[in-house]
C-alpha cells in the first residue's frame, strides 16, 4: 500500500494512514457490530471486549493518540538491530485500548503521564517506509 | 487420613492418600553452555531418584516443563534412564512451564491415574521466538511483547504510587542475590551491595542489570508421590513435604492501567490460600516471579504477605530475609539464583521443600511449616502452589 501523499509506504499497514496535513497517522479500527467496542489492530480476529468475531465489524479511522500512560528510556537495544537510546510509552488510544509506542521526543523530560500525545510519521526513505511516533501535542503544534 | 474424610475436605489434592514432593534433584543453573540438555536434565533427575528413594522402574509418567529446546525432548533424555514405557508428556507454558508440568503431575497423582510422577523442567536459552510475535497481528512498538520494558513501566508506576525510591527497589536485588551466594545451584553466587546494583549498566527505565534475571540454562527435577505410594513403597515420610494447593488462571482485562497483571496474581494467591485454608501471612517461605526487581515489591502486595503499599518497607525492614517474618526468594530467586524458563518454576518447589525439610544448610529458614511457590509467564498465565511439612 503506497499513500498517496508520499512514495513511501506504511511500516505498518493495517494499523495507520498518513492524514491529510501529511504529517499525522490515522488508525484503523475495527467497530464490533454486538457491542460497538473498537478494536486494534482492525485485523484482530475478535473483539477485545466481547469475543465476537468481528465479521459484521465496521472499518473506522480516527486520528492517531491518545493519554500517555507511562513511559521508560530503553538504554540499550533489547531486539537486534532496534535503536537506542529510546522512550518507550503506554498510550491509551481508545477507551479500553493501551497500546506501546514509540516516543518521538530526545529525553523524558518533554514527557509527563497523563498528557495527551499524537501519532505522526517517521519517514525513513532508505528503507522506504514510514513509520509511527509519538509527540506530545502541546509540541505538535508548534511545528 | 481416610478416604471419607479426604472427600469431605473439598480440597482435590487429598485424594489418594494426598500428593506429596518425595525427591528433589537440580543441575546448576548457569549461562549458556555447550552441554547437552539431556545431560542437564538427566543430573536432576538421577538427583530426584536418589533423593526420594525411588527406582527409575517406579515411574509410571513423566512431565517435561521446556520452551526452548524443542519437539518431544523428554523420551530423547528419559530413554537413557532406561526405557520403562512410561508416559511421557511436554508441557510449554513460558516462564511458567515447569510449574505447569508439576501441577500436571499432581492432577494426575491426585486423580489415582499413577502413584508415582516426575515433573521436570529442562532448558537452553533458546532464540527466543514467541507465539505472540506470529499472530498476523502488527504492533505500534516492536518491544511491545518484550517484558522489560512492560516491567519497567510497571515499575515507574509503582515508585509514584507508593513513594518508593529507586533505592528501595534496588534492594530487592541485594537481597536475592546475597540469597543466592548461598545457594550452590545458583547461576550467581556474589552477594552484591546496593552501590553495586545501582552502578551496574541500566538497562530499561530506572531497572538496572542487576536487577534483572540472567539468560541461562539448567534442570530441575521432582517426584511427585501419593500418600498411598509413601505406604506402600516404604518412602521416609518425615522427608515428604505435602501439596496443599494447585491452582492456575490467566490474566483478564485491566480495571486500572497496568493492574492486569497484579491482580492476576493476586486472585491466582487467594485462591491457593483458600484451597490450602490458611491466611498469606501464615507463609514461611514464598518464592515468586521476580524477573525484575519491581516484582517482588508488588506481588508481595498483592500475594498477601505484607498489607498493600508496604511491599518496600517490608522488605528495608527485614521481614522478607531468610529469618524474617516470610523469607522471600530463599533461594535467590530469578534474578539470583536464575532463570532458565523450563526449570524455573520446579526450582522454587525444590527450594521449598529443602526448606520445610529443614535441609536448606547454609541458608535455612528456621522453624518453616508453609510455603507457596507463584509463578507467571508471558502472556500472562499464573499458577501457585502451596506445600506444607510432613506432621
Amino acid at each position: 500500500m503506497t499513500d498517496s501523499k508520499t512514495s513511501l509506504k506504511p511500516l505498518q499497514p493495517t494499523l495507520y494512514e498518513l492524514a491529510a496535513d501529511g504529517h499525522s497517522l490515522n488508525f484503523f479500527f475495527a467497530q464490533c457490530g454486538a457491542c460497538g467496542g473498537l478494536s486494534f489492530p482492525a485485523n484482530a480476529p475478535g473483539c477485545m471486549h466481547c469475543g465476537s468475531p468481528l465479521s459484521e465489524a465496521q472499518r473506522v479511522t480516527r486520528p492517531g493518540g491518545g493519554e500517555l500512560l507511562e513511559f521508560v528510556t530503553l538504554h540499550v537495544p533489547l531486539l537486534p538491530g532496534m535503536a537506542a537510546p529510546s522512550i518507550a510509552g503506554d498510550i491509551r488510544i481508545a477507551p479500553g485500548i493501551v497500546e506501546e509506542g514509540v516516543m518521538a521526543v530526545g529525553d523524558e523530560t518533554a514527557l509527563r503521564h497523563g498528557m495527551t500525545v499524537r501519532a505522526i510519521v517517521e519517514m525513513k526513505p532508505e528503507e522506504g517506509v514510514y513509520a509511527c511516533r509519538f509527540l506530545p501535542v502541546n509540541e505538535g503544534a508548534a511545528q | 487420613m481416610s478416604t471419607t474424610q479426604q472427600t469431605t475436605s473439598g480440597n482435590w489434592l487429598d485424594a489418594n492418600g494426598g500428593v506429596f514432593i518425595a525427591g528433589i534433584g537440580l543441575h546448576p543453573y548457569q549461562f549458556p553452555t555447550e552441554t547437552p540438555y539431556t545431560e542437564l536434565g538427566l543430573t536432576a533427575v538421577r538427583a530426584a531418584l536418589l533423593d526420594s528413594g525411588l527406582a527409575w522402574d517406579r515411574v509410571q509418567s513423566a512431565y517435561v516443563g521446556t520452551t526452548s529446546i524443542g519437539m518431544a525432548a523428554g523420551r530423547v533424555m528419559l530413554r537413557h534412564l532406561g526405557s520403562t514405557g512410561l508416559a511421557v508428556t511436554q508441557v510449554e507454558n513460558a516462564s511458567a512451564s515447569g510449574s505447569f508440568a508439576f501441577r500436571q503431575a499432581c492432577m494426575e497423582v491426585a486423580t489415582g491415574m499413577s502413584d508415582v510422577v516426575l515433573a521436570v523442567g529442562v532448558d537452553k536459552h533458546g532464540d527466543g521466538r514467541r507465539a505472540a510475535n506470529k499472530d498476523g497481528l502488527e504492533r505500534l512498538s516492536e518491544t511491545a511483547a518484550i517484558p522489560a520494558a512492560k516491567f519497567a513501566m510497571m515499575a515507574r508506576t509503582y515508585l509514584r504510587e507508593r513513594g518508593a525510591s529507586v533505592e528501595e527497589m534496588a534492594n530487592v536485588a541485594v537481597k536475592n542475590h546475597g540469597n543466592a551466594a548461598r545457594n550452590p545451584f545458583a547461576q550467581f553466587r556474589k552477594p552484591r551491595t546496593l552501590e553495586q546494583v545501582l552502578a551496574s549498566p541500566r538497562v530499561v527505565g530506572d531497572l538496572t542489570v542487576q536487577q534483572c534475571c540472567p539468560r541461562g540454562e539448567g534442570a530441575a527435577a521432582v517426584m511427585v508421590v501419593s500418600g498411598n505410594a509413601i505406604r506402600k513403597l516404604g518412602l521416609d515420610a518425615r522427608r515428604c513435604v505435602r501439596v496443599k494447593a494447585s491452582v492456575a488462571g490467566s490474566e483478564r482485562p485491566e480495571a486500572q492501567y497496568g493492574d492486569s497483571a497484579v491482580e492476576l496474581v493476586r486472585t491466582s494467591a487467594q485462591a491457593a490460600f483458600d484451597q490450602a485454608g490458611i491466611a498469606p501471612k501464615e507463609l514461611d517461605l514464598l518464592e515468586l516471579h521476580d524477573a525484575f526487581s519491581v516484582e517482588e515489591l508488588l506481588y508481595s502486595e498483592a500475594i498477601g504477605v505484607c498489607d498493600s503499599g508496604e511491599g518496600a518497607r517490608y522488605l528495608a525492614r527485614g521481614d522478607s530475609q531468610i529469618g524474617g517474618r516470610c523469607a522471600i526468594n530463599a533461594s535467590g530467586g530469578l534474578i539470583g539464583m536464575g532463570h532458565p524458563l523450563g526449570p524455573t518454576g520446579i526450582g522454587q518447589l525444590a527450594e521449598i521443600t529443602r526448606q520445610l525439610r529443614g535441609e536448606a544448610e547454609g541458608r535455612q529458614h528456621p522453624n518453616a511449616r508453609w510455603g507457596m511457590a507463584h509463578m507467571i509467564g508471558l502472556g500472562s498465565v499464573s499458577v501457585a502452589h502451596v506445600l506444607s511439612a510432613s506432621a
